[in-house]
């Protein structure tokens, strides 16, 4: 099953929070709460954090399978917490109508 | 009280691409704006700077915005460029074949202003006969052609007893969402406050019954974009921000280029011909007065401050020429 972005969410990443957040990663910060793009959907606004982004650009017609492997080379997480992680932010996704499978 | 997130660049731009107007409303602040419009080729422009600084969406409005020769050349060119667009109108140029051309150009939404369910009261608050029958009609081709409609109400003294009127109305429009604007003490708006506009006491009232309608009709998205009802403990949608929206997450353009925070603030904070847009909304000293607003009066000891961060800046920059004053329509004592 591969995931898609729904056509009709606008959105871009905010560089000035996505630098942000990198540098506060680097300092061993939480960043957990820094949004670091924006989502508009149906009249409602959604900012994910930078992890949320990340998993958000790869809804592109991949599987949860190639998310949680492309995640992997980018962020030093356990596998099954991030493929957890990547399940929930998904299923929160979908119940807003923001991506869909085919 | 500073606001957590400002986006990199606007969400959204309100753009009034002309201040000439086909009717004669009550409220109008528009009507007394600048004459001077720009071209075809320098509002191309415009929306090429709008696209590179990431704007997601430009509405039109004015005056009248299909007085403006090639609306739909120029929505194609924002909409080829990545921008969604809409449009505020009266209806009253709106044919099916008008229709047909806004569909093929690219709208996505188009907003009526229908202020009354009764078409005598429309029309007198508007100026022109007729108007009500053409902006319903308008609402219908739009429907034909596949655009997304929605209402504009501008609650005041004329409206105030007939809420459910209007819901009942936009219903069987059949648009999908009613925009229930807080009056506005701008241009004529605020020559005929006196008239027009309502006591906190009224605006306690009317959103007292439009939450509880927004709570309970389904078939119809009602929008609220007043914050003081952030007093009821109640958002109009998630939002990032806080307080007015105006200078956080969108700006307003004027016909002649003018670019102020929004349409009823006349503060002039540049040009869009002549500035760079991201410069200006990163480092107005006007915008980042508006971000960080600090409470006075009887906002000091308010608990709900954090939330609407004293209201409606431009409502209260109009009637009392502090933004940081308490917003005049707020009920509380």
């Amino acid at each position: 099953m591969k995931i898609f972005r729904n056509p009709d969410a606008m959105w871009r990443e905010e560089d000035r929070f996505r630098e942000q957040a990198y540098s506060g990663l680097d300092k061993g910060e939480d960043v957990s709460d820094t949004g670091t793009s924006i989502v508009l959907y149906s009249g409602k606004m959604f900012s994910f954090n930078l992890l949320g982004t990340e998993i958000w650009k790869l809804c592109d017609g991949k599987s949860v399978e190639d998310i949680v492997s492309e995640l992997r080379e980018s962020f030093e997480v356990e596998e099954e917490a991030l493929r957890k992680d990547v399940n929930a932010f998904l299923e929160s996704l979908k119940k807003e109508g923001l991506i869909y499978e085919k | 009280m500073k606001n957590d997130f400002i986006p990199s660049a606007p969400l959204t731009i309100n753009w009034a691409v002309t201040n000439r107007c086909n009717f004669r409303c009550k409220h109008c602040y528009s009507r007394v704006d600048v004459a001077e419009e720009l071209d075809f080729e320098v509002l191309c422009t415009v929306i090429k700077k709008m696209s590179a600084a990431k704007v997601f969406s430009v509405n039109f409005g004015g005056g009248e915005p299909l007085l403006k020769k090639d609306i739909p050349g120029l929505t194609k060119f924002a909409v080829d460029l990545g921008l969604a667009v809409s449009m505020n109108s009266n209806g009253f140029l709106i044919t099916k074949d008008m229709a047909l051309r806004l569909k093929q150009a690219g709208f996505g939404k188009v907003g009526i202003s229908i202020d009354s369910p009764k078409h005598e009261v429309h029309d007198r608050f508007r100026g022109v006969k007729g108007s009500h029958g053409r902006a319903l009609a308008a609402l219908g081709y739009l429907k034909e052609a596949g655009i997304v409609t929605s209402i504009s109400s501008v609650i005041c003294k004329i409206n105030i007893d007939d809420i459910d009127g209007l819901i009942e109305m936009a219903r069987s429009a059949g648009v999908s969402n009613i925009n229930f604007h807080n009056f506005k003490c701008s241009g004529l708006g605020f020559a005929n406050k006196d008239v027009l506009d309502l006591s906190p006491e009224e605006w306690h009232d009317f959103y007292t019954r439009a939450i509880a309608l927004k709570e309970t009709v389904e078939d119809l998205q009602i929008s609220l974009e007043d914050p003081i009802i952030a007093l009821f403990g109640h958002k109009n949608g998630p939002s990032l921000v806080k307080g007015s929206v105006c200078g956080k997450l969108s700006l307003n353009i004027k016909s002649n280029g003018d670019i102020t925070p929004c349409g009823f603030i006349p503060i002039v904070i540049g040009n869009i011909c002549r500035d760079d847009l991201l410069e200006i909304w990163n480092n107005s000293p006007v915008l980042n007065m508006m971000r960080n607003k600090v409470p006075k009066g009887k906002c000091l000891s308010c608990e709900s401050y954090t939330e609407c961060l004293g209201g409606c800046t431009a409502r209260t920059l109009a009637l009392t020429g502090d933004m940081n004053n308490p917003d005049p329509h707020c009920w509380k004592k």
